[in-house]
């Protein structure tokens, strides 16, 4: 939050200054460009080899497709940890349909999610209950639903064709969702209404929004997209597993707050942030496997990071806003 | 006043909020036993002044001495230790806590029994002060909440001057009393002038201002530009010193005559909501300024909200002419209805964005399918350079804006709708006299061009002079109804309040 933002009184024409807050919307930039020039030299350049951006652009489109429901969640000041265990959930509603056919095993997928979304919705916006606790009983209960089903050999593998997954097709879903999201987001009097329940939503509801309609909206649309993206991961992964979808809702988390996303939502926010934020944590992630650190190590570095940007980013003012 | 002893001493105060200089280099004398009001236009420094005064923001540079002790406050709890207290302008105390604790908030230290907070203690000191001021009807163990804002207020006026602080900063708490309220609060004002020490006080309330104060110091644009005594001085004398020039332009409207338009243009009709209004009816007509009067709680802050589709639990109709039910918010605005609520910053405006943002977020849906950037910036700036809005650009945050800069961006907003019916709780609550006067020229005018206009108002002076009928409110329900009168006078409308 600037200065100038922050005064309580401001009556003279104020003149911009350059302080932190004025180049706050390039650090993300900023960011992306020095991670990648620091992996570039700690792996002697081997981090862009043609072998390994293929191999992270091919990681990039499940999150990105499940950043964009997230991104319009966390817009509004509000949270979800529960995309991963839908993401779970969904894929095993893909492995079983597309025995079957695949278009069905897609509408199967998004609607299990929206489906999920709905639950989500009706607790927090309905029962009003602050949207981190419902979604983290939410991931509790689906990791239990996931567990289950994974028991049984038979749901354990894909009868998804391994060829679908290819990288002119996932490139098209991915920036169409993209494209589709920077549409509404920007274009659409929803994307305005979603900044203006993050910047407050008691004046949004008097100024006409439909606080709680838009609000079940954006999280039943999450639920599909990520349902969506469980269609990716299985033809990706070709099985679901007990830890399918795990901790994709703190991937998700991290890389929007690395693009520069406030925590608390609200008109900071920018599209860029799903696109910066999913780069930075994809070449942070490649890095740090490439100089050869452990999971645990990576995990403890990510979380680092995560509390280092968010302590320095975030907009302090209003982080009690958060629901 | 050269006899007063000297209490206070401010050596060259300064603060600057990024580019603003909010206080410019101010030196000011605070004698023991006066009431010194601080006067100045919204953004003229007084509030900052206090505020660094009392700990609540750090000293940017210069002393204040007390009793030839440099002191600098690091916090409210800090100034309290010192002898300085400060009554704030918005809501000073904290939800989920009980009276007794948010008025021992920060000074716990008294109650504690080998470790353990005695809350009974707490709880029989607290009723005892709050008894002892005549504020026997709130209880000390009860949740702040189940209280009004008005008995919060009074809560927080005990909490401030129960210790006898040297000295008792008052900052325009006024406007958040009703005429009950703020007599309680003169009592007390007078109270700890009578023990000889010092209350500074800020209000934009002229007649007020002329009443209570001994001495009067006026900021214009953080810089200080003098203090005289009250007896000295007028209250135009004083608009002038506080604008820089002469104000004359007329301030209410002139006309007397009865009101021009008959034909209805909204009726509500035996609306109830549960512990707000009581089988309230009543029409608004085209082309007339209504005013709703009363005492803060008697309900009729709630007329606005239930007229606009806003309450909750609301019994009974809400009608426009042409039969449309209003029930929800967005019918209401649909149908050209606008509603500001006296909760500018959190029901009205959305703080943290920006001026476009704010002034566009209704009319989005009248802008067609896809809405451009392009197009909310050149709505956003033609409707705030018809208010005249002071700011740097319409995509500077709401936040920067002073309080009748603010208002100004909610009234942009509904002349950008092009609402008809504008219902408007408090329009001038907080805001300096030449915004006020923008505002009421523009009303009058809105009301020439025949649109509806309701006025809720705890100042009385603003009801007699804009309103053709005004209605007073007691207990939920409408008491009376007073005709536009030259000849009315406030004890008049006084005597149905309460």
């Amino acid at each position: 939050m600037s200065e100038t933002q922050t005064a309580v009184v401001v009556e003279e024409e104020p003149t911009r200054r350059l302080t932190l807050s004025a180049i706050r919307p390039f650090l993300p930039f900023i960011g992306l460009f020095a991670l990648l020039g620091f992996f570039a030299i700690t792996t002697n350049g081997q981090i862009l080899s043609v072998r390994n951006l293929t191999l992270m652009l091919n990681n990039t489109y499940l999150l990105f497709i499940a950043c964009v429901g997230v991104f319009m969640i966390m817009t509004m000041g509000s949270l979800d940890f529960s995309q991963g265990s839908l993401l779970g959930v969904a894929s095993i509603v893909v492995c079983v349909l597309s025995n079957y056919n695949v278009v069905l095993a897609v509408v199967g997928g998004v609607f299990t999610g929206a489906a999920i979304g709905a639950v989500n919705a009706f607790f927090h916006v309905k029962r009003q209950i602050p949207s981190f606790i419902v979604t983290n009983c939410m991931m509790f209960l689906l990791r239990g639903v996931i567990q289950f089903f994974t028991n049984t050999p038979i749901m354990g593998a894909s009868y998804l064709q391994r060829d679908l997954w290819n990288m002119p097709l996932m490139m098209t879903i991915t920036v169409i969702t993209l494209g589709i999201g920077y549409f509404v987001f920007t274009y659409t009097s929803l994307g305005a209404q979603l900044k203006a329940i993050g910047a407050g939503q008691t004046a949004a509801r008097f100024a006409g929004v439909k606080v709680k309609k838009v609000k079940t909206l954006v999280y039943i649309a999450a639920g599909a997209l990520t349902g969506f993206a469980a269609f990716i991961n299985c033809i990706k992964v070709g099985s679901v597993t007990a830890l399918s979808g795990m901790m994709l809702e703190t991937q998700i988390l991290i890389s929007l707050v690395m693009g520069g996303m406030p925590i608390s939502g609200g008109a900071k926010v920018r599209f860029t942030n799903i696109i910066v934020g999913v780069l930075s944590y994809r070449i942070l992630n490649q890095g740090l496997v490439m100089m050869g650190f452990d999971t645990m190590m990576q995990q403890l570095i990510m979380g680092v990071v995560f509390l280092v940007v968010v302590a320095l980013f975030s907009d302090r003012e209003s982080i009690s806003v958060i629901k | 006043m050269a006899d007063k002893e000297l209490l206070l001493h401010a050596e060259q105060i300064d603060k600057s909020f990024g580019p603003t200089h909010a206080v410019d280099h101010v030196s000011l004398d605070f004698y023991k036993g006066e009431v010194h009001c601080l006067i100045g236009e919204n953004g003229s420094g007084k509030s900052t002044f206090t505020n660094m005064l009392t700990g609540i923001l750090p000293i940017g540079s210069g002393t204040f001495t007390l009793e030839g002790t440099q002191v600098a406050p690091k916090n409210q709890v800090d100034a309290n230790h010192l002898g300085i207290a400060i009554v704030v302008q918005e809501q000073g105390t904290l939800d989920g806590l009980t009276v007794a604790e948010n008025m021992f908030l920060g000074d716990e230290g008294q109650f504690m029994r080998g470790g353990i907070k005695d809350t009974r203690a707490m709880v029989k000191k607290a009723q005892e002060l709050l008894d002892d001021y005549g504020f026997g009807h709130i209880k000390a163990q009860d949740p702040i909440e189940n209280y009004t804002f008005e008995e919060r207020k009074l809560v927080e006026i005990v909490k401030a001057t129960w210790f006898n602080p040297k000295v008792l900063v008052v900052d325009e708490t006024t406007t958040a009393l009703s005429q009950d309220g703020r007599d309680h609060l003169f009592r007390i004002i007078h109270r700890v002038r009578d023990h000889g020490d010092c209350v500074i006080m800020i209000d934009h309330d002229m007649d007020i201002v002329m009443a209570i104060s001994d001495r009067i110091s006026i900021l214009r644009d953080g810089e200080y530009i003098g203090t005289v005594a009250t007896e000295e001085v007028d209250a135009d004398r004083l608009k002038t010193l506080m604008v820089g020039r002469e104000m004359n332009e007329k301030y209410y409207r002139t006309d007397w005559g009865p009101s021009l338009a008959q034909d209805v243009a909204i009726t509500m009709s035996h609306v109830s909501v549960p512990g707000q209004l009581e089988d309230v009816s009543l029409e608004l007509h085209n082309g007339e300024i209504l005013g709703i009067g009363g005492l803060s709680e008697c309900g009729m802050h709630e007329v606005g909200k239930a007229l606009f589709g806003a309450s909750f639990d609301r019994t009974g109709e809400v009608r426009l002419a042409d039969g449309t039910e209003i029930n929800d918010i967005n019918t209401a605005i649909d149908r050209g209805i606008a509603y500001t609520s006296k909760d500018r910053d959190n029901e009205s405006l959305l703080i943290n964005d920006t001026i476009a943002d704010n002034i566009t977020l209704p009319s989005l849906r009248d802008y067609g399918k896809f809405i451009t950037a392009s197009k909310v910036r050149s709505e956003a700036e033609k409707y705030a350079d018809l208010m005249s809005t002071k700011m740097v650009g319409v995509s500077q945050f709401v936040s920067a804006l002073s309080g009748g800069n603010k208002q100004k961006v909610v009234i942009a907003r509904w002349l950008a709708k092009g609402s008809d019916i504008l219902l408007l709780d408090s329009p001038t609550r907080g805001i300096d006299i030449k915004v006020k006067s923008d505002i009421y020229n523009l009303l009058d005018e809105m009301r020439k061009q025949g649109k509806a206009i309701l006025i809720i108002s705890e100042e009385i002076a603003e009801l007699m002079g804009m309103c053709d009928r005004i209605l007073i409110m007691k207990d939920r329900k409408i008491a009376a109804e007073l005709a536009r009168d030259r000849d009315l006078t406030d004890t008049d409308i006084i005597q149905y309040m309460i």
